[in-house]
């Protein structure tokens, strides 16, 4: 198990890659989103292999309103 | 309809001259009416965390894509050159276009842009190449850097974002279309009225971009109307050249022949 903060929320997870991550999680691997560790982009093709280490900080962003 | 030719932006060519946003209307169902009526072929959105719960943004967007408009993501709400230039890679990944439209913010209580981080990250990012549409503030010289770093566009306020004041120094404007001839420079934030968008548009900006003049109006479809209406006629105007000040009065009706007139 590591300590992660998705989205802001501190979490354990064993989760090793962020595609893992995601599923656990609860999130659809198709859905329109994207994501960034670290402040630093990951793209989609990375999910299933970008590593994640103990107190990433992974960002799950979506389409919503805007100006 | 649209009365002046089209033109181009970030290698689009467009007939209407409206960009608008797509926050705060009342339903989904009133700004597809408002979009429809604005004629408008470009749509901003933003990016937000996302709770699995919410089923991915899957919702919002597929109704923003069935309105059929070219779609300019923001950074709205970025502090720095680094969380702009994520944002913008995670943008153009989920809405599969290079166009940014980049915000730094360097005041929370104006919005006032960081003028800073907004170079820096538009430089990295054009190097990147991404079409960026840079929302400014008013100084001559951050947007004559701008478009030297090869943004596709110049965005200045007209005020702070949502107040709706309009021009708060139209001179300085007007100075920056003079000094950039060459630039696409379009009037971004603060235009409350359709008489301010005719008013820039008659100094000669490229466009507007509008948000919360249409979303928060009493009946924002017919505000978007009022402003399509109003753009094309700033636009009309600038083409067709006004008329220069004069000090004073001068009869329009000819003097030669004025009756009742005799030689004192």
């Amino acid at each position: 198990m590591i300590s992660v903060s998705m989205n802001g929320q501190d979490l354990q997870t064993p989760a090793a890659t962020l595609a893992e991550l995601l599923q656990r999680q609860g999130y659809a691997l198709d859905a329109a989103m994207a994501c960034a560790i670290n402040r630093q982009f990951v793209p989609r093709a990375q999910w299933p292999s970008q590593a994640l280490a103990g107190g990433d900080r992974i960002d799950v962003i979506a389409p919503v309103t805007g100006g | 309809m649209h009365t002046t030719p089209s033109w181009t932006l970030a290698g689009a060519t467009l007939h209407s001259r409206l960009l608008l946003g797509t926050a705060h209307y009342p339903s989904p169902q009133v700004l597809a009416d408002a979009v429809q009526a604005s004629g408008t072929q470009v749509l901003t959105v933003g990016l937000r965390r996302l709770q699995p719960e919410h089923g991915g943004g899957n919702a919002f967007w597929q109704r923003v894509k069935a309105l059929g408009c070219r779609v300019l993501p923001n950074t709205a709400g970025c502090h720095g050159a680094q969380e702009a230039i994520t944002l913008a890679q995670m943008a153009r990944e989920l809405f599969d276009t290079p166009w940014i439209k980049l915000e730094v913010i360097g005041d929370d209580y104006t919005l006032q842009p960081d003028p800073f981080g907004t170079l820096e990250a538009a430089r990295v990012l054009v190097r990147d190449g991404f079409q960026v549409l840079a929302y400014t503030t008013d100084d001559l010289v951050l947007a004559q850097r701008l478009h030297e770093a090869g943004c596709a566009a110049v965005m200045p306020w007209a005020a702070p974002i949502g107040t709706g004041r309009g021009p708060q120094n139209p001179y300085a404007l007007q100075t920056l279309r003079a000094r950039l001839p060459d630039a696409v420079l379009i009037v971004d934030a603060g235009l409350g009225k359709p008489s301010h968008a005719a008013q820039v548009m008659e100094l000669g900006f490229d466009g507007v971009l509008l948000n919360t003049a249409v979303a928060q109006a009493g009946d924002p479809v017919r505000m978007a109307r009022a402003f399509a209406q109003a753009v094309d006629a700033g636009r009309l105007a600038f083409e067709a050249t006004p008329m220069g000040e004069r000090q004073t009065a001068q009869a329009s009706t000819p003097t030669l022949g004025m009756p009742f007139w005799h030689q004192p």
